[in-house]
């Protein structure tokens, strides 16, 4: 904690740049501009991808009824079937019978089972909000994140078919298998902690492994699988579940081949009848691509590619779970991009333009939400499709290659929601490729995030990975470090709520206001009235605290048991290591290594309300315990002074280097991530925690009352890793050095499921030259201090208003809203505003 | 030997004073009064306080202030919110500001001592390192200071920390030249040749300033120039013109940079929360226009074989 001395070690880690050869098409250190650019030219150099890119930007969110109808006849047909076997069965009905669709100028092929942009529905999961929203408050009509039904027939039809899965969905079954105990705190009580998401959808969140699809084809994973089923022995107890498995594999496999192969067809057709040659060659390529892989390996470039789209999209066929990710990119690809590279079969500038083709169909996929959901979670597409590039290799290595720099220039040249780009950094990332991504970072649209391999790796060790395992995390949905292939995390597995967990602390474990006011929700661990010293306050945090995450991992066990009896997925469990070998699918727990893993919001929160509570009542003696308690029941109403008081910089903040304060954070850090850390999950793992919240912080907080931070109902919490700012001030004052240094004493590997920080410069301040240098030597200091994640909006508070007020010149501005970029214009009205409170920094 | 300093403002990770990323002091007193000044709060050398009315919640939920006042009619008080202070009676004992639980009296100013400062300064080391940085010391004019800069900066030096000076220099020479062992780099202005002009918009002449950069230029110590370029002050071509004919044939050319910093309406809130008036209210002036002419005079300078930029920002050499 004590940042006055120095260490040797410390003084060495300076000045001293490692190079790469690897290069791109562009120089490495292109300037893209500085910030979002109003009526701004096309970024790419290939009209093929601005023309793909306004198409899709132009295409509406609209509501696809096929998927709905092909699984519901699927299951219809089906109900006797063992649950494993009939999913398999709906998804084969659905890549048989599903219309395809082929894009004017295209050059990859393969959706969602829905038209480009629209959103299939899933009802194995939940339908009871569809039905709801249909009828009391269309999709059409929200505030933001719209979606649009074609016609009355279709919504007709969707009513119908989602009757059929009352009483089926998991949602549903779920909640039927929770008491009230657990319920009271969850999102359908009082929001303690939310596990909506894996009630209302599939859970998503890996990498699966891509290598072991590239080379052997789903031929080659199809003959594993015949393999491992003969040799399955009668004499296993479980014999007939793992033989239904098998069979599920099976079908699901076979399945993707006759889908890919339909897709041939249909290029094949389409091919005949172009009149454009150029056009008709693309065609027939892409119909040649399709024939190679629907079995075999991909045996170029472009057919990986391909065969990468057709692996993802089935996934989001199979289930809707969201952070799709597509592991370390630049590694798994590079084979392909080589071989063409020495047979000349390929020129480099055609690689880059697959790359910006493929970037732009990753943005296709788009998933329905509830509305609960996207008052926490803005956007409409799956989102979480992190693309990781750079780090060491196996063998700590840099792992930098001529891929990793066109990655970078692919995302500068698209500058779409996905992928999310994700630079692994470590101490001989090369000072081209660090440049580079800095020059990306500066075009203001929010795109790369920076991840540290130090904590990351750190990180996984603790989780019981090998070292070499280790090195090879790729970042999985927002900042979680995940091993493809080999990894079922369950990520993101719920949103909690630090805050409200501190309600208790101070009121017996009681809600302190609105109109459940006095109600005994956790534990009495003490009060403000009741606490003699600041010792006792922190006692009650570390109970409470533990109450409140085995209400919240008991709630998600049940969630992960139900998924399993409910919703198998075979299809994606055959490129997960340890599912074919054991003849369990990953929801039985067939991967190799398994977690669960909750996220808390509002740390920063807890930290300056615990500082207001130990300054005020416990050092300076001015204010009684009970003043405190009485300010937040009352909203702050009547105690302006107070309220005041704790947003002045007589408090001591997080985020401004002051050890006092910053130690109020380590504590709740440390206290939240001890609580969840090592707990057994129903998966034969372990559960494991994240401090990254998304932009949960503006939807949580509507539901929680004033605290002692100085915040008023319904104002948002601490955002991620981030200080608090509230109505009545920022409460980070320091500057952006200041911040860094109060990230980094807390330690971060101790987070195994990630942390996050959000920074935000105005344009002027990384101007020029001298302004790369400033952010790229404020980066490398950030790594060197082992903070794990960082991300930077370059935007002025100025160009969000603007943005505000004249929406349609800034409709394809991105901010970086958390782990992910976002269109601004497209954000409800109350993530836009906490995005312009959040801290600029200026100097 | 002064321990201690009366400092304005620490600001962590500027830009705009020297290379790199800065911890930047800012020292309060000032022997000039500039009427573009932004910083109108460190003209005195003695800590005293500043009123945000707008932050004040109003004497019917608070009365700290009056509590602690040795004067209440000090405290003037517009629709139950404070609104100044009559400064001709205040002692600036700062009371007020320390019980303010709004921050709407704030101080301006407190006293620091070198190992105070020191510790601030550690605290950012790690990206001075990576960017090229260090400390700038500002103000106000440090030079009232000098001993304690002398003491920092050699404080600095011993921990192999880049310092910077930004000084109008107008000081005895004695002054700057104790701190030359220990200052890396010097950063001053040329607000006006004429003598006569500067003692009316600075209130002091400019003999002492002149004679300093020729001094100081002498000693090869790296140094960067800045014209505050101000509408109608400064912007003619008869002082553009005598500016570098100073750099060229007195100072002998050896300047790093000339930076242009354009005049920007900054301070207005600080010289209310002083209850001084702001000099440059009524200046009213075309943007757009004065934006060109300062790029004229950019050319001008560079014509003339002087490295000049407009702006601030300066490249790191590591």
């Amino acid at each position: 904690m004590d940042n006055f001395s120095l260490d040797a070690e410390h003084l060495q880690v300076q000045g001293t740049q490692h190079h790469t050869l690897a290069k791109g098409l562009d120089d490495f250190d292109k300037v893209y501009g500085l910030g979002y650019e109003v009526g701004h030219e096309d970024w790419s150099p290939y009209p093929r991808v601005n023309y793909l890119r306004q198409t899709f930007l132009d295409r509406p969110y609209d509501i696809d009824v096929e998927r709905l109808r092909l699984v519901t006849q699927s299951y219809q047909a089906n109900e006797a079937c063992p649950r494993i076997i009939q999913c398999a069965r709906a998804f084969e009905n659905i890549l048989l019978n599903s219309t395809l669709h082929i894009y004017d100028q295209d050059l990859i092929l393969g959706e969602i089972a829905a038209p480009a942009k629209a959103s299939p529905i899933y009802p194995e999961f939940s339908v009871d909000w569809i039905l709801d929203e249909i009828r009391n408050s269309p999709f059409e009509e929200r505030s933001n994140d719209q979606f649009y039904i074609r016609n009355a027939q279709d919504r007709n039809e969707i009513l119908a078919l989602c009757e059929y899965w009352k009483g089926k969905s998991a949602n549903e079954i779920i909640t039927a298998h929770l008491d009230e105990d657990q319920k009271k705190g969850s999102h359908m009580g009082e929001k303690v902690f939310q596990t909506n998401n894996y009630h209302f959808a599939g859970i998503g969140h890996f990498a699966m492994d891509f290598t072991k699809l590239m080379t052997l084809g789903y031929d080659g994973v199809l003959q594993q699988a015949r393999e491992a089923f003969a040799k399955l022995s009668k004499q296993d107890p479980d014999y007939s579940e793992k033989r239904d498995y098998y069979k599920a594999t099976l079908i699901s496999l076979e399945a993707a081949k006759t889908y890919i192969q339909r897709y041939a067809t249909l290029a094949r057709e389409m091919a005949k009848v172009e009149s454009n040659i150029k056009r008709q060659h693309e065609l027939q390529q892409m119909a040649q691509n399709c024939e190679q892989i629907a079995g075999g390996a991909a045996q170029s470039f472009w057919q990986a590619l391909q065969l990468f789209n057709f692996a993802v999209t089935l996934t989001q066929i199979e289930g809707n779970g969201h952070s799709i990710s597509y592991g370390r990119m630049d590694q798994w690809l590079f084979p392909f991009y080589e071989k063409d590279l020495e047979q000349n079969a390929v020129d480099k500038s055609f690689t880059l333009e697959l790359l910006e083709v493929l970037y732009v169909k990753m943005n296709n996929p788009t998933k329905l939400k509830d509305k609960g959901t996207v008052k926490v979670r803005n956007g409409r597409g799956f989102g979480g499709e992190s693309l990781t590039i750079g780090g060491v290799n196996s063998l700590g290595d840099d792992a930098t290659n001529d891929l990793s720099m066109l990655m970078l220039e692919a995302s500068v040249h698209t500058r779409m929601m996905n992928p999310w780009v994700c630079l692994r950094l470590h101490e001989n990332t090369p000072y081209e490729l660090k440049v580079k991504a800095i020059e990306c970072v500066r075009a203001g649209y929010g795109h790369p995030k920076s991840f540290n391999d130090g904590p990351a790796i750190k990180a996984m060790i603790s989780k019981g990975l090998s070292l070499e395992e280790a090195r090879n995390y790729a970042v999985v949905g927002c900042v979680e470090p995940t091993l493809p292939g080999k990894e079922f995390g369950w990520l993101d597995a719920g949103y909690v709520n630090t805050a409200k967990m501190l309600e208790m602390v101070i009121n017996g474990g009681r809600i302190l206001a609105g109109p459940n006011a006095g109600k005994q929700l956790g534990p009495d661990t003490g009060s403000l009235e009741s606490y003699k010293n600041f010792d006792e306050v922190l006692e009650s945090v570390d109970k409470q605290f533990a109450y409140w995450c085995d209400q919240l991992c008991s709630c998600l066990n049940v969630t992960d048991k139900i998924h399993r009896q409910v919703k198998p997925t075979p299809y994606i469990s055959a490129f997960f290591e340890g599912c074919i070998e054991s003849g369990k699918d990953m929801t039985y727990g067939g991967v190799k290594y398994n977690g669960t893993a909750p996220q808390a919001a509002g740390i920063a929160t807890c930290a300056d309300s615990l500082s207001s509570i130990k300054e005020l009542v416990f050092e300076q003696k001015k204010y009684s315990g009970k003043e405190l308690l009485d300010a937040v029941k009352d909203n702050w109403q009547g105690h302006e002074k107070l309220y005041a008081l704790v947003n002045s910089s007589k408090i001591p903040h997080y985020g401004n280097d002051n050890d006092e304060a910053d130690q109020l954070f380590n504590f709740m850090f440390e206290c939240y991530c001890r609580h969840i850390k090592g707990r057994r999950n129903a998966r034969g793992g372990e559960f494991s925690p994240g401090v990254y919240t998304v932009n949960a912080n503006v939807g949580m907080g509507l539901y929680t009352n004033a605290s002692l931070d100085g915040r008023k109902n319904e104002e948002p919490i601490s955002d991620n890793m981030g200080p608090v700012h509230t109505a009545g001030g920022s409460h980070d004052i320091s500057g952006p050095t200041a911040i860094v240094n109060s990230v980094t004493k807390v330690d971060h590997s101790l987070a195994t499921n990630g942390t996050l920080l959000n920074l935000r410069f105005p344009e002027d301040a990384v101007s020029g030259i001298e302004g790369r240098d400033i952010l790229l030597s404020f980066v490398d200091e950030y790594i060197a201090k082992q903070g794990m994640h960082v991300q930077f909006n370059i935007m002025s508070s100025e160009k969000m208003r603007a943005a505000q007020k004249a929406p349609e010149k800034y409709a394809d501005m991105l901010v970086r809203v958390a782990g992910y970029s976002a269109y601004f214009v497209e954000l409800g009205k109350p993530l836009q505003d906490d995005l312009i409170h959040r801290t600029e920094l200026r100097f | 030997m002064a321990q201690q300093a009366t400092i304005l403002n620490v600001q962590r990770f500027t830009l705009h004073d020297g290379p790199g990323i800065r911890t930047e002091f800012f020292l309060k007193g000032c022997p000039l009064r500039c009427d573009w000044c932004g910083n109108p709060e460190s003209f005195t050398r003695q800590p005293e306080v500043g009123v945000f009315a707008n932050r004040c919640i109003s004497s019917e939920l608070c009365d700290d202030c009056k509590l602690v006042c040795h004067d209440l009619q000090m405290l003037i008080f517009t629709d139950s919110k404070l609104d100044s202070i009559d400064r001709k009676q205040c002692s600036s004992c700062l009371e007020c500001a320390q019980v303010c639980p709004s921050e709407a009296i704030r101080p301006w100013g407190h006293s620091m001592t070198v190992d105070e400062c020191m510790k601030v300064i550690i605290q950012d080391r790690g990206f001075y390192e990576r960017s090229g940085g260090g400390v700038t010391v500002s103000g106000g004019e440090p030079l009232l200071q000098s001993d304690f800069v002398g003491q920092l900066f050699k404080a600095c030096k011993q921990q192999g920390i880049h310092t910077c000076l930004e000084s109008s220099l107008y000081a005895n020479w004695n002054k700057i030249e104790s701190l030359l062992p220990v200052t890396d780099l010097f950063i001053s202005d040329l607000k006006l040749m004429d003598s006569q002009r500067h003692k009316q918009y600075t209130g002091v002449d400019n003999h002492k300033i002149l004679e300093n950069l020729i001094t100081l230029s002498a000693t090869n110590k790296p140094l960067i120039l800045r014209i505050p370029v101000i509408p109608n002050i400064n912007d003619d071509e008869d002082n553009i013109k005598a500016s570098a004919d100073f750099i060229l044939q007195q100072m002998q050319g050896k300047v790093r940079t000339l930076q242009l910093l354009s005049f920007m309406r900054l301070g207005e809130e600080k010289y209310q929360s002083l209850g001084l008036p702001y000099k440059m209210q009524d200046l009213k002036f075309d943007r757009a226009a004065f934006q060109k002419k300062v790029e004229k005079i950019a050319v001008y300078f560079n014509q003339r074989g002087i490295h000049c930029m407009i702006g601030a920002k300066e490249k790191a050499e590591l």
